[in-house]
């Protein structure tokens, strides 16, 4: 009976430590005076091999022995779930220090993040060109951390065995092709609307018609331009020539599916290369990129996407970033990482480095006139629900689908 | 002096429990009513309060009434035919059958596998071009043409919702059928003997001795079921993510996709969501007079 009781109380007073210690363990240690950097980054890699966590951890430890005293702690999210992630930790009031991945206006307008020349010694080295897509208020936010240009893949081999002698530069040419490809038993064109890069998609789309998300800084996501090209691509839909149900399919999965020989063309960037590279189905001579199709003629503008770098200003570490992001923008770790991945680089001097280069040269003639995101605030909102929606736009009328976009983008602003 | 501590002293054994309830249970409520009638944008900074704003934009949504029919077929879809094949399987796993503890433990897996993992997977059995679904279905001949928008079930949004339904009742039936046969397991076997003396057939047995007797467990399975199918979110989520469009969604995904964008609309989701689980718990129970005994 005495012993039993014991026990009881014995065991209450285990648990109660134990309830304590959890509660208080969450927040991390800083020792003596040092830092410890909390970094989110996107990941780019296919699978473990080629994590990006990975090419962080390096330059986090190098970055540490110089830099005894500050730590640097390394948060990865695949690109599906970058936003909301990072918007849930911003909302929880759990900044990080530093994101790259997307960045978004509004956290330079709640006033949430340090300005480029706050947190880096020379911004001027930064290409220009992204300049624009991220200030605010004139004001630097958004470092570009990486660039990429987006072209036409198709398949070579699909091509010759259902007779196309030559790439397609106009839609009608894609319409065609596509059937021949679709007669062959795979899927003519391969057409990501799926809530991952729905934006990518639909604006690549969209400029082939003359047509975008804003024209002289105001949205017309909506206008005659951009409805004729989504009812093209109902068309294509429709006729069965591209995979079924498009708004349900991510670009990711559509790249894999290219690189296993079964979509004869799709829309890409330098980052599929090592994906065919690995599926190993498709040799050099299999594939080919070339200018994306417009209505008329290839585009000679394309969409040039950066990913963003952000230092977050409440855990008010300024020099601790400062001495962390001059570190990482040195020229050997953009040319590591644009050559792990085939993207291509974010400053001014590693493009430099890397004009000379077979591979990426031809893309780097393309970045200066390449065609951004819009980079207001009404974007962030505007973008998730693009995302989430535009899907539609090829099974229902384009209009109200598009309407509804833009009645979302304009009452945001 | 001994009248006080005998007040007092149930109010420290009950107190802890009480004040768990209320923080855990009751103050979440409190801050949800809160925020569906403030601005909150994106980066959830509150903004001031916002009336009924929220509540009006919600109902503004096109796509609201679609996911609130989409919830209700859902919720009674699933609890329906859950409740139905257990009450088979109960039956059978009273039974006497060689190997019977083998199959009554391969029975718990579904529920205890994680059912985002358990969704995970059927999405992938279901994947257009190498799905082991489609693969199995061609090779019966009734599939002719992978990639095929027959093959795309859960591109299509009806059809995924039917998948879905499917995921769900597999992942709820364990439950149910071990409910039930903790309450089949309860009925005397005496009861059965005289009604065969008094010369009732199988079904009639069934019918007015089995289920009367069942009531209690029925009532609780299908009580535990329509709370959790009404908030279930990995299997959507994970396989169509609210589909295109929000074509697939019910109110919990719905709910989270608009907490994207403005967390106080979606709060005001979350608080219509709470009233409709309350509501259809409250029917339920006055439909089945739940109160009154089985005699």
């Amino acid at each position: 009976m005495r012993t039993s009781r014991i026990v009881a109380v014995g065991a209450v007073g285990v648990a109660a430590a134990l309830a304590l210690s959890a509660c208080s363990g969450g927040s991390g240690g800083s020792s003596g005076g040092s830092t410890t950097l909390k970094l989110v980054v996107a990941d780019y890699g296919t699978g473990p091999s080629n994590a990006s966590a990975t090419y962080w951890k390096g330059i986090a430890d190098a970055f540490h022995k110089t830099n005894p005293d500050i730590s640097v702690k390394i948060t990865s999210i695949p690109w599906t779930g970058f936003d909301q992630q990072v918007q849930t930790m911003v909302q929880n009031k759990q900044y990080p220090d530093i994101t790259e991945g997307d960045y978004f206006s509004n956290y330079a307008q709640d006033g949430l993040l340090y300005s480029a020349d706050e947190v880096l010694t020379n911004p001027g080295n930064l290409l220009s060109t992204f300049k624009a897509q991220g200030t605010y208020n004139g004001k630097q936010y958004g470092m570009p951390f990486t660039t990429s240009s987006r072209t036409l893949f198709y398949n070579k081999k699909l091509f010759r065995e259902a007779g196309i002698t030559a790439p397609p530069t106009t839609w009608a040419d894609v319409k065609a092709d596509a059937a021949k490809i679709k007669a062959q038993g795979a899927t003519g064109f391969g057409l990501p609307l799926g809530p991952e890069e729905a934006q990518a998609e639909s604006l690549l789309w969209m400029l082939g018609n003359g047509g975008g998300y804003q024209t002289n800084g105001k949205y017309t996501i909506d206008s005659a331009a951009n409805v004729e090209t989504f009812r093209f691509l109902t068309g294509l839909v429709d006729a069965g020539l591209t995979e079924p149900n498009p708004g349900t399919v991510n670009r990711t999965d559509l790249w894999q599916k290219f690189a296993q020989d079964q979509v004869g063309m799709v829309n890409g960037s330098p980052a599929l290369i090592p994906i065919i590279q690995s599926a190993g189905k498709l040799g050099t001579s299999d594939w080919a990129s070339v200018p994306i199709p417009g209505k008329t003629g290839a585009l000679d503008t394309t969409l040039g996407v950066c990913d963003n770098v952000a230092a977050f200003k409440p855990n008010g570490h300024q020099a601790q970033i400062k001495k962390f992001l001059d570190f990482a923008y040195q020229d050997t770790y953009q040319l590591q990482f644009d050559k792990e991945y085939d993207l291509l680089p974010a400053t001014t001097s590693a493009v430099q480095a890397l004009a000379s280069d077979p591979v990426f040269g031809p893309f780097l003639t393309a970045l200066p006139k390449s065609v951004q995101y819009p980079s207001d605030t009404a974007w962030a909102n505007t973008k998730t629900k693009i995302q989430q929606t535009i899907g539609t736009a090829v099974t229902q009328d384009p209009k109200s689908v598009l309407g509804q976009l833009q009645h979302v983008a304009t009452s945001g602003q | 002096m001994k009248s006080l501590r005998q007040t007092a002293a149930p109010v420290l054994w009950v107190g802890p429990a009480v004040a768990l309830i209320a923080v855990v249970v009751l103050w979440p409520v409190v801050v949800m009513l809160e925020s569906s009638i403030q601005h909150i944008g994106g980066e959830g900074f509150v903004a001031g309060y916002n009336g009924v704003a929220n509540y009006l934009k919600l109902f503004a949504e096109p796509a609201f009434l679609g996911v609130l029919g989409r919830t209700v077929l859902w919720t009674v879809g699933v609890v329906a035919v859950t409740m139905l094949l257990s009450l088979g399987l109960a039956q059978l796993f009273d039974q006497a059958f060689p190997l019977r503890r083998v199959a009554r433990w391969a029975l718990i897996l579904p529920w205890a596998c994680s059912v985002m993992m358990t969704a995970l997977i059927f999405r992938w059995m279901l994947d257009p071009h190498s799905g082991a679904i489609n693969v199995v279905l061609h090779d019966l001949g009734l599939l002719d043409r992978f990639d095929s928008p027959e093959a795309s079930w859960l591109g299509n949004p009806a059809t995924a919702f039917v998948w879905m339904m499917v995921v769900a009742v597999f992942v709820s039936l364990p439950f149910s059928t071990y409910a039930l046969l903790a309450g089949l397991q309860s009925i005397p076997g005496d009861i059965y003997e005289a009604a065969a003396l008094d010369g009732a057939n199988g079904w009639r047995r069934y019918a007015t001795i089995t289920l009367p007797l069942l009531r209690p467990a029925i009532l609780v399975a299908t009580l535990i079921n329509v709370i959790n199918v009404f908030n279930s979110f990995p299997i959507i989520w994970e396989m169509t993510g609210g589909g295109p469009g929000y074509a697939t969604s019910t109110t919990t995904t719905f709910m989270v996709a608009l907490k994207q964008g403005d967390v106080g609309e979606s709060a005001a989701m979350s608080v219509i969501n709470f009233a409709l689980v309350i509501v259809i718990v409250l029917i339920y129970l006055r439909v089945t007079r739940w109160k009154e005994q089985v005699d």
